[in-house]
C-alpha cells in the first residue's frame, strides 16, 4: 500500500471544523440523515410482514459471514474453481498498484479505449480512474451519484450515496457546465429530469465502451457467481453490453451458497435504502454462452487482498463481516456532522474509522478511532453485528501500546489512574479540583472559558457546583 | 439488605447534590445504604482511551471494595456499563479475578433499573410542578437496555408530566473525552440536542448521566436559554434540597 496516497486520513481533526463550518455542506447532510434513517427503519419493521424477525436474521447473517472467515482460503478456491469452470478468469491482486496493472493488461489486450464502470470502492482503493486515464483509457462512472462526483473531480463521501454531500444546487451546476446549457433553477421534483438528463449523456458511453469494471456485493462460491446489486440499472448495462467486464471485489466478500446470499440479501438492501430489495439483483456466471442474447465475451475477476488477509485472526477479524450497506455512517452523529470526506479515505463514518487505519496503517489515521462518541448507535444498527466502538476503542489501545498518542494524553491518563488508585490523595485531589473551579466560575455557577478543555468551552459553559465535593459533604454530614 | 452508592467521579466533583439525591431516593425506597470510604473512579475513562492496564487496576480495586455488598447502585449508565459490562471482559481469562468481576457485575445497578425492576419501587418523594422531557443517554440506553425505567419513574412524581423530544434517543454528542478532542464536532451534536429539547418546550430536560447534562446544559446556556433546567433524574425523584 502506498503511505503517501492515503495519508489524508491524518487530518481529519484540522478537516473537521471546516466541515462543520461548512453551510452548503450542512445543509445537503440535515436533509439526507431524516430520510436515510426513517426508510431503514421502515425497511427493517416490513420484516415482520414476511414473518421474519431481525434480530435472528442478524445472528444468521453474522454467522454466514463468521462461516467464510473461518475457512477463507477454502471458499475461495472453490470460487476460483467453479468461476473458472464456467469460463471466467481469475487474477489475484495483492495491492491497489496490482489493481491498476491487471486492469490495465487486460484492457490493452482487448483494445479498449473506454470503460464504462459501476461502482467499485476497491477501485476507488486502488485510484483506478487516474491510473487508466494515465495509461490512455478513459474512465467512465454511471453510477448518478459517481458521475456527479466525477465530473467535480471529487471522490465519494458515502459508500452507497456518493454525492450525498451536494445540493441540488450544486448538481445543476456542474450538469449545465458539462453538458454544455445554461443555469436553471432546480428543486427536488426536478431530481428525476435531472437523472434523465445524466441518462442521455450515459447511454453513449454505454454504447461505445469496450469493457465494464463492476465491484460485486458479494461472490457465491458455489456457483462462481459474482452478485451485483443495483438501482438504477446501469449496473446491467456495464456488465452486458462491453465485450469485456471485470469485476473487481475484496477476498472478503465470499458467501459459500446462493442460500446463504438470499439470507444476507433480506438484509442488505434494508439496512442501505430501506428497500425490501433493490431494483436490480444481477447474478453473474460466467461469459456469454452460444444462444445467450447478451452478456460479455470475457469475464475476469480480480480478487485483492489489499490489507485483508491480515485482520484473519487478528483482533479485528470481525470487520471482515461488513457488507458495506452503509448504515453504520447514516446513523452516526459525527458522520452526519462532517460527511464522508472529512474522513480522508475511502471509507467513512464508523466502518472507515476501523478500516482506514487497518488498511492504511495506524499510524496514517491517528484521529479516526477517536473520531465517535461511543452511542454505538452503528453497532446497534450494524446488519452483521460488528462491534464498530470496541474496534476503536481497540485500535486506541493499539497506538497507546504502539507509543502513537501524544505524551501529554498517556500522562494525563496514567496519572489520573495512578491517583485514583490512592483514596486519600483522590480525595485531596478532588477537593482542590473542585475549589479551583469555583474560584474560575466566580459565584456564576459557570465557566466560560476554561484552560484545560478550550475546546470544549469553545461551544459552551462548564456547569459547575459548589465548589466542595461529594465526599467531602458527606464527611462532614456523618460527622454532625 | 446492604447496599453500596457509588458516586461517580463527575458527581463528586460537579454536581455533589446528584450523590445526595441518590442517597435520599434510596432511602426512601427502605434501603439500608453505605458509601464506601474508598471509592474513586471506576476507571472508565482509561478503558475508552485504550490504557487496559490502568483499567485494570482500577477495576480490581473497585472489585475488592465493593464486593461484599448486596448491590452496588450507581447513578449513571456509562460507569454502570463499566463494572457490568466491561469488568467481566477484562478479566474473562482471570482465574482468580474473573468470578469476583462477574460476581460482582450481577450486582451492579444503574439507578433507575434498580428502584424500577429489582425494588418495584414506585412512590418516588419528589414534586415537580410542570412538563419534562427526557433524554436517553446512549450507555444507558444501548449497553444497558434502561428505557421504560426512568420513564416509569418520573410518571409517578406528582405534579410532573413527561413530554417526550424528537430525537429523545440521538446521542448528545458528549462522549467523555470526544467532546474535548473534537469540540466543534460535538458543538454541533448537541446543537441538534438543544434543538429537539426546544421544540417541547418543557420546563426541564431530565437524564441519567451527569456527563451528557452537562454538555446539554453548557450548551443550552451558551446559545442563551437560561430557563430550561437540567437535572439528574435522582434530583427529580428524590425531591427536596438538602444535603
Ligand atoms: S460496518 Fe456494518 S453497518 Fe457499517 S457498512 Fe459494514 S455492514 Fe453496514
Amino acid at each position: 500500500m502506498a503511505g503517501a496516497k492515503h495519508s489524508q486520513a491524518m487530518f481529519f481533526q484540522a478537516r473537521a471544523g471546516a466541515k462543520v463550518r461548512d453551510k452548503v455542506l450542512q445543509q445537503a447532510l440535515q436533509k439526507a440523515k431524516p430520510l436515510f434513517v426513517g426508510k431503514r427503519a421502515k425497511g427493517i419493521a416490513a420484516l415482520a410482514e414476511d414473518g421474519l424477525e431481525f434480530e435472528a436474521l442478524r445472528l444468521a447473517s453474522e454467522e454466514i459471514r463468521n462461516r467464510v472467515l473461518r475457512d477463507l482460503d477454502v471458499w475461495l478456491d472453490i470460487f476460483e474453481e467453479r468461476a473458472r469452470a464456467s469460463g471466467a478468469e481469475v487474477l489475484w491482486a495483492r495491492d491497489g498498484d496490482e489493481i491498476c496493472d491487471l486492469v490495465i493488461d487486460v484492457a490493452r489486450r482487448h483494445g479498449v479505449t473506454k470503460a464504462t464502470k459501476s461502482k467499485s470502492m476497491l477501485s476507488e482503493e486502488a485510484h483506478l480512474n487516474e491510473a487508466l486515464a494515465a495509461a490512455g483509457i478513459r474512465p467512465v462512472e454511471t453510477d448518478l451519484g459517481e458521475y456527479i462526483v466525477q465530473l467535480a473531480g471529487e471522490t465519494p463521501s458515502h459508500i452507497i450515496a456518493p454525492a450525498v454531500h451536494k445540493t441540488i444546487g450544486e448538481v445543476e451546476a456542474l450538469f449545465a457546465k458539462e453538458h454544455g446549457r445554461p443555469v436553471e433553477a432546480r428543486s427536488s421534483v426536478d431530481i428525476p429530469a435531472m437523472a434523465r438528463e445524466a441518462r442521455g449523456v450515459l447511454r453513449q458511453h454505454f454504447l461505445s465502451a469496450e469493457m465494464g469494471i463492476t465491484g460485486a456485493n458479494f461472490l457465491i462460491a458455489e456457483s462462481g457467481t459474482a452478485a451485483l446489486v443495483t438501482n438504477e440499472g446501469n449496473g446491467r448495462m456495464v456488465t452486458t453490453l462491453p465485450k469485456v467486464h471485470v469485476v473487481i471485489t475484496g477476498i472478503e466478500k465470499i458467501v459459500p451458497t446462493l442460500q446463504d446470499f438470499a439470507t444476507l440479501m433480506r438484509l442488505l438492501p434494508r439496512s442501505a435504502t430501506g428497500q425490501t430489495i433493490s431494483n436490480y439483483v444481477s447474478l453473474l456466471t460466467g461469459t456469454k454462452q452460444p444462444g445467450d442474447s447478451d452478456g460479455p465475451e470475457k469475464t475476469v475477476f480480480i480478487l485483492v487482498d489489499n490489507g485483508r488477509a491480515a485482520l484473519l485472526g487478528s483482533p479485528y477479524q470481525d470487520m471482515l463481516r461488513c457488507i458495506r450497506c452503509g448504515a453504520c455512517m447514516n446513523h452516526c452523529p459525527v458522520y452526519f456532522s462532517l460527511g464522508g470526506h472529512a474522513y480522508g479515505w475511502v471509507y467513512p463514518g464508523p466502518m472507515g474509522s476501523v478500516l482506514t487505519p487497518l488498511y492504511t496503517g495506524i499510524e496514517n489515521a491517528l484521529d479516526l478511532p477517536h473520531a465517535s462518541t461511543g452511542c454505538n448507535q452503528c453497532g446497534v444498527v450494524c446488519p452483521v453485528r460488528i462491534p464498530l466502538p470496541e474496534l476503536m476503542r481497540r485500535l486506541r489501545e493499539e497506538q497507546n501500546e504502539r507509543g502513537l498518542r501524544p505524551w501529554s494524553e498517556r500522562l494525563a491518563l496514567k496519572a489520573w489512574a495512578w491517583v485514583a488508585g490512592r483514596p486519600a490523595l483522590y480525595r485531596w485531589v478532588a477537593r482542590r479540583a473542585a475549589r479551583y473551579l469555583d474560584w474560575l466560575a466566580e459565584g456564576s455557577g459557570r465557566i466560560r472559558i476554561f484552560g484545560l478543555a478550550p475546546a470544549w468551552t469553545a461551544g459552551r459553559d462548564l456547569p459547575v457546583a459548589s465548589g466542595r465535593t461529594f465526599h467531602e459533604l458527606y464527611a462532614a454530614r456523618k460527622r454532625v | 439488605m446492604r447496599l453500596a452508592l457509588y458516586v461517580t467521579c463527575l458527581v463528586d466533583l460537579m454536581r455533589p447534590s446528584i450523590g445526595f439525591a441518590s442517597l435520599r431516593l434510596l432511602e426512601a425506597a427502605g434501603c439500608e445504604v453505605i458509601v464506601p470510604e474508598g471509592q474513586t473512579c471506576c476507571g472508565q475513562p482509561a478503558w475508552s482511551a485504550g490504557n487496559r492496564s490502568a483499567a485494570i487496576d482500577l477495576a480490581r480495586k473497585a472489585i475488592a471494595e465493593l464486593e461484599d455488598y448486596d448491590y452496588v447502585v450507581i447513578p449513571s449508565g456509562s460507569c454502570t456499563d463499566q463494572l457490568r459490562n466491561v469488568y467481566p471482559l477484562l478479566f474473562a481469562d482471570d482465574p482468580a479475578w474473573g468470578p469476583r468481576a462477574r460476581a460482582l457485575a450481577e450486582r451492579c445497578f444503574e439507578l433507575t433499573a434498580f428502584l424500577a425492576d429489582v425494588l418495584h419501587f414506585s412512590a418516588p418523594p419528589g414534586e415537580f410542578a410542570g412538563q419534562v422531557t427526557y433524554h436517553d443517554s446512549c450507555k444507558g440506553l444501548r449497553a444497558l437496555g434502561i428505557k421504560q425505567q426512568p420513564r416509569q419513574l418520573l410518571l409517578q412524581v406528582r405534579g410532573l408530566s413527561l413530554q417526550e423530544m424528537p430525537d429523545c434517543e440521538e446521542c448528545c454528542g458528549f462522549g467523555g473525552a470526544f467532546s474535548v478532542k473534537f469540540g466543534e464536532v460535538s458543538t454541533q451534536i448537541v446543537d441538534r440536542k438543544c434543538a429537539s429539547i426546544a421544540s417541547v418546550g418543557a420546563a426541564a430536560v431530565v437524564g441519567g448521566d451527569l456527563g451528557c447534562l452537562m454538555n446539554i446544559e453548557g450548551r443550552l446556556r451558551r446559545r442563551g436559554d437560561e430557563t430550561t433546567r437540567v437535572l439528574h433524574i435522582a434530583e427529580v425523584l428524590a425531591g427536596g434540597s438538602e444535603n
